[in-house]
């Protein structure tokens, strides 16, 4: 993964030539799926914001200087991509959040989290599910193929420091989630 | 205190807040990575372990579907820039005809931008109806009791620049009725520049006969001849006529009555 021949191909997509956006297509698909589909848990959502992002990087190609990475650009976008989503979902995200939270309480849920019974990974996805955006988005960033805390720090415009520390923060609520799901089966 | 003293605290659960700010800084500066923290490296390795599903094929054939759509648009586009391109490049005398035209252009809009035309009608409307305002201020004024606004009346009439019909009359009139010598004088010193109208020439030749002060006949006898008036004549010698003329005044108007005839 050459990031000067990221920004090198992008720069070819800004200058008109269209067909390389193919190949950071191929190149960025499964990672900028990996970052919605950890976010949202939604396969078919998760594919149609990657498709959004890549449509966005089409029509903003003229806003590309190639001074910074394209992955940072890239997740820039993303990002915004993300945010217009839940903001448009909004009122709707909350219901079934709640609704969600109703069943941590009710048979139904008790019942999920059974099933879910020595199965260390869903109850881990499940603890992530709990976490708030931030703290996802920070675990999301940092579990990305090639994605270092420098990256993270100029996707999220702080310090490589403050990313650890969010990391560590996250990972420590992380855990106190798992650990609570993990009690009450 | 010692970083490992503080992880160990920090791993059964024993952080005081301060201490958590302390461990914060560490992890921030680099002096403890993530990775001595034993607690959460396993929970880390568990959650990089979580399965993510690939997307599927429709993801691909989407983009490439859109991809395709843009890149067509974008060719579209571009066709026509070429077209114009090419079209300007063939064909010289279009940009001739350009050239022309944008002088063309130019030289109109100069035309009709051009500063004077609206300015010049405005102030020609302002300056008019400054004359007409003095003109009346000349007509109320005449009709005042004091002879001095009479005067200045009268004097007004020189910054006309061209007076009507309505301010010869009033001046006329003035000449014949007004009580006031120095008035009188004065008017006909106004009357004067528009001696030339024969209108106001008539009124002149009439007025010598209606005069009684002597100074002001006298005045008038030395106008006519200043103006080659002979009409005059006939008027001037009913002067004579009258009895109440004084000796100078006759020998006035005889004098000009020889130089006129």
């Amino acid at each position: 993964m050459d990031s000067i021949s990221d920004n090198a191909l992008m720069l070819k997509v800004r200058d008109g030539d269209l067909d390389k956006l193919g190949l950071l297509f191929e190149r960025y698909r499964k990672i900028l799926f990996g970052f919605f589909y950890n976010m949202s848990h939604d396969t078919g959502l998760s594919e149609d914001l990657v498709q959004n992002v890549f449509m966005r990087i089409l029509k903003y190609r003229a806003g590309f200087k190639g001074d910074g990475e394209f992955k940072v650009w890239m997740f820039h976008i993303a990002r915004n991509v993300g945010h217009d989503h839940y903001r448009k979902t909004k009122g709707k995200e909350t219901d079934e959040i709640d609704n969600w939270k109703d069943k941590l309480g009710d048979d139904n849920m008790n019942r999920e989290v059974e099933m879910e019974k020595g199965e260390d990974l869903d109850l881990l996805r499940l603890a992530l599910k709990r976490l708030d955006e931030e703290k996802r988005e920070i675990l999301t960033l940092s579990k990305l193929e090639g994605m270092k805390y420098k990256n993270i720090g100029d996707i999220l415009n702080c310090s490589e420091g403050a990313v650890k520390v969010k990391v560590f923060r996250a990972l420590q609520a992380l855990k106190q989630e798992y650990m609570h799901l993990q009690a009450r089966v | 205190m010692d970083t490992k003293d503080l992880i160990n605290k920090y791993r059964s659960g024993r952080l005081s807040a301060e201490e958590e700010e302390l461990l914060d800084r560490y992890v921030e500066n680099g002096t403890v990575s993530l990775e001595e923290l034993e607690d959460l490296k396993s929970i880390k390795a568990n959650f990089e372990a979580l399965p993510t599903p690939e997307p599927s094929q429709n993801l691909s054939d989407n983009f490439y579907a859109n991809l395709e759509a843009a890149k067509q648009k974008e060719q579209q586009s571009q066709t026509i820039r070429n077209w114009f391109a090419q079209l300007w490049a063939a064909q010289p005398a279009l940009r001739w005809a350009y050239s022309v035209g944008l002088i063309t252009l130019g030289v109109g809009l100069g035309y009709l931008l051009r500063p004077g035309g609206e300015d010049n009608r405005k102030l020609e409307n302002l300056s008019a109806e400054v004359s007409e305002m003095k003109e009346m201020m000349m007509l109320t004024l005449l009709d005042k009791e004091s002879p001095s606004d009479r005067l200045k009346a009268v004097n007004l009439t020189s910054e006309l620049p061209d007076a009507s019909v309505k301010v010869t009359e009033a001046l006329l009139k003035t000449l014949n009725h007004d009580e006031n010598v120095n008035v009188r004088l004065a008017t006909l010193e106004a009357l004067y520049p528009y001696a030339s109208h024969p209108q106001v020439r008539e009124g002149l030749i009439k007025a010598i006969a209606m005069q009684e002060s002597p100074l002001v006949q006298m005045a008038l006898a030395e106008m006519m001849v200043a103006l080659q008036e002979k009409r005059s004549v006939e008027n001037l010698e009913k002067v004579l006529k009258n009895k109440n003329t004084p000796p100078e005044v006759r020998e006035r108007i005889e004098k000009s009555i020889e130089v006129l005839i």
